[in-house]
């Protein structure tokens, strides 16, 4: 394009501009500036000389980074823990929307699904407040095992019931949430197929498996990948507050790894960085690996529909 | 983080309102039974909390199933006060409200609005400047780091700039004034209206339902904000709600564990006056629910995963 026409439309966007220039200037500051901070994995941290002045020493951190024992057992427990995710949280709001669109008493389905999604609304801390005083040796469950005659459990200092407990309380929390998406694809399934379905005499949960299921294939692929492209992020506030000294261990993925190292003993800020660094590559790269699979399959990916209105 | 927020439309009817609605069948009753059941669970809790909250001391140690005291008292909700940490967290976290969110419906609305605009150099670049941040972030290290050269450690300023632009909530926003008519600001600009002057005169008004969402969203997200302010903020007189909660009941908790037999030693009931505070941390959340819950049925489906 010739440069002259080119600053002439500079020129006249002006105002438009002007308009970016606020949002422009915190994401710089704000996302840019701790972005470019990154680069302290590659450098010595002197707090005398702040991120931009500190001196380069090369790959030296991460040669401790993998040294250390406890990195590479955090970022496999951090899998596995995601992993199980997708197995045992991902499925249960799809069969709640399913069977909450089979349910025909509407006033009882208004009032459940209100239900469903209100914690998704809280905070962890306020969430993990409410389930550790049900849970706990003196909480209500415990009181009515004791009631059966059963021994209490000690469901939040016990190691082998911490991942069970990590997936319930999930699900708790958010699968009402997760629900509400998947009801939304319902409500855009062609209701002609019903139609046709109900005459050719197929029973309601012919239609669910054979019309609904199908219908939301799409919407449940797209979470799917989504839940893989977050497996080295997911889960911090969560653990953070749901585990406790005795289940410490068992709870350590990268990102409290990362926070343990960081802000609760003597820091070496580099050393942290260079952690903070794999995490946020790895994380990267599986986010552009889902999102290109989505694409591949048809969906529109995993970010709003951005494309079509840039056409505009 | 990223986490993809959805306006969907939710009435079931839709999808059947060209059924003929039999009688209620078999499978009903069990598809009721199982998704009531869910729902106790998720009930139960919140119940044992407010149960809790209101009981005595001598009920509480009576029983631990408890869903509904006989003897209410208020004792706990005064303990609480007493206690202080949560008139603390109330004083900041509405603070905190109160500065954040105006800064970030104009950070978002101005930049979601210039982003709309149909047709001016470096569009793209400029989307991509900001889906980048959504793929890719520093992490919490170099944010300590940039906020201690601020000298914004200890001051609530670090809260509420470090969240200054939610990139899910601006997208969102950005689609929805592109959907708008682009004859409105068009004939604005001819009569010689500034861009800022469309976007307050002509496209806010228009706006309200977006707006609404993103308060509430924005209020929601502030309202819970605890991390950034564990790690900026290290002074106990500027301790976020959310915290202080934390520091009445989870903390406690821990250090319960690491003695797993003991069983309810304290001379004080602190059980109650936790419960309580847990209470007054979520109340608000609890009156706005109504509100959110109506953004979400209002029917459109925005920003979301489309199949």
């Amino acid at each position: 394009m010739d440069n002259n026409a080119l600053i002439r439309r500079i020129i006249r966007s002006k105002e438009t501009y002007m308009l970016l220039l606020p949002g422009v200037i915190w994401f710089a500051i704000f996302a840019y500036i701790p972005m470019y901070g990154l680069t302290l994995a590659f450098k010595t941290y002197k707090a005398n000389l702040g991120i931009f002045g500190s001196p380069w020493i090369g790959f030296e951190n991460f040669k401790y980074v993998f040294r250390d024992p406890a990195f590479m057992e955090s970022v496999w427990r951090t899998i596995w823990i995601n992993l199980g995710r997708i197995v045992f949280t991902f499925p249960v709001p799809i069969i709640l929307a399913l069977l909450l669109n089979e349910l025909r008493m509407q006033r009882y389905k208004k009032t459940v699904q209100t239900i469903f999604t209100f914690p998704h609304f809280l905070s962890w801390i306020i969430v993990a407040s409410v389930l550790i005083n049900f849970l706990d040796m003196q909480g209500m469950v415990n009181g009515v095992i004791r009631l059966l005659g059963g021994d209490p459990v000690n469901f939040l200092g016990n190691t082998t019931i911490f991942r069970p407990l990590l997936y319930i309380t999930d699900n708790w929390k958010n699968a009402g949430w997760t629900m509400i998406i998947y009801l939304a694809a319902i409500s855009g399934i062609d209701t002609e197929q019903y139609e046709s379905a109900q005459l050719d005499g197929a029973s309601r949960l012919q239609t669910m498996w054979y019309i609904t299921l199908p219908g939301i294939m799409n919407t449940i692929v797209v979470i799917l990948i989504l839940a893989t492209g977050y497996i080295m992020t997911a889960g911090f506030d969560q653990i953070f507050n749901i585990s406790n000294a005795a289940t410490a261990k068992a709870g350590e993925i990268l990102d409290i790894y990362i926070y343990r190292i960081t802000f609760q003993s003597a820091a070496d800020f580099s050393f942290s960085t260079a952690v903070s660094l794999f995490r946020s590559i790895v994380n990267f790269v599986l986010l552009l690996l889902a999102d290109r699979i989505c694409k591949m399959l048809g969906s529109e990916g995993l970010f709003p529909p951005i494309r079509r209105s840039a056409r505009k | 983080m990223a986490e993809v927020r959805t306006i969907p439309e939710t009435s079931g009817q839709t999808v059947r309102r060209k059924r003929p609605l039999h009688g209620v069948e078999p499978l009903d009753i069990v598809i009721a039974i199982i998704l009531g059941v869910f729902a106790l669970l998720i009930v139960i809790p919140f119940i044992n909390v407010l149960a809790i909250s209101f009981v005595t001391q001598q009920e509480y140690l009576k029983t631990s199933i408890l869903l509904f005291p006989k003897e209410w008292t208020l004792e706990n909700y005064k303990q609480m006060f007493i206690d202080g940490r949560i008139w603390t967290g109330y004083r900041t976290t509405t603070i905190l409200l109160l500065v954040g969110v105006p800064i970030n419906l104009f950070l978002t609305t101005s930049m979601a609005y210039g982003l709309s605009r149909p047709d001016y150099p470096f569009k793209r670049f400029f989307i991509f400047f900001v889906v980048l941040t959504m793929m890719f972030n520093g992490g919490i290290i170099p944010m300590y780091l940039l906020m201690k050269q601020l000298h914004l450690i200890n001051s609530l300023w670090s809260v509420v700039l470090v969240y200054g632009i939610n990139a899910f909530y601006l997208i969102i926003m950005m689609n929805y004034f592109a959907n708008l008519p682009i004859a409105l600001s068009e004939s604005a600009k001819l009569d010689g209206a500034g861009e800022w002057t469309i976007l307050l005169r002509i496209i806010l008004p228009l706006s309200m339902p977006i707006m609404a969402t993103m308060t509430l969203f924005y209020a929601v997200d502030r309202w819970n904000e605890w991390f950034n302010a564990m790690i900026f903020i290290r002074k106990g007189n500027l301790t976020v709600l959310q915290l202080a909660l934390r520091s009445i009941v989870i903390d406690s908790q821990i250090s319960q564990q690491l003695n797993v037999s003991n069983i309810q030693t304290d001379k004080q009931f602190t059980e109650g006056m936790k419960m309580a505070a847990v209470i007054a941390s979520m109340l608000p959340i609890m009156c706005v629910f109504p509100l959110l819950q109506r953004h979400f049925v209002k029917g459109m489906l925005i920003g979301a995963i489309k199949a």
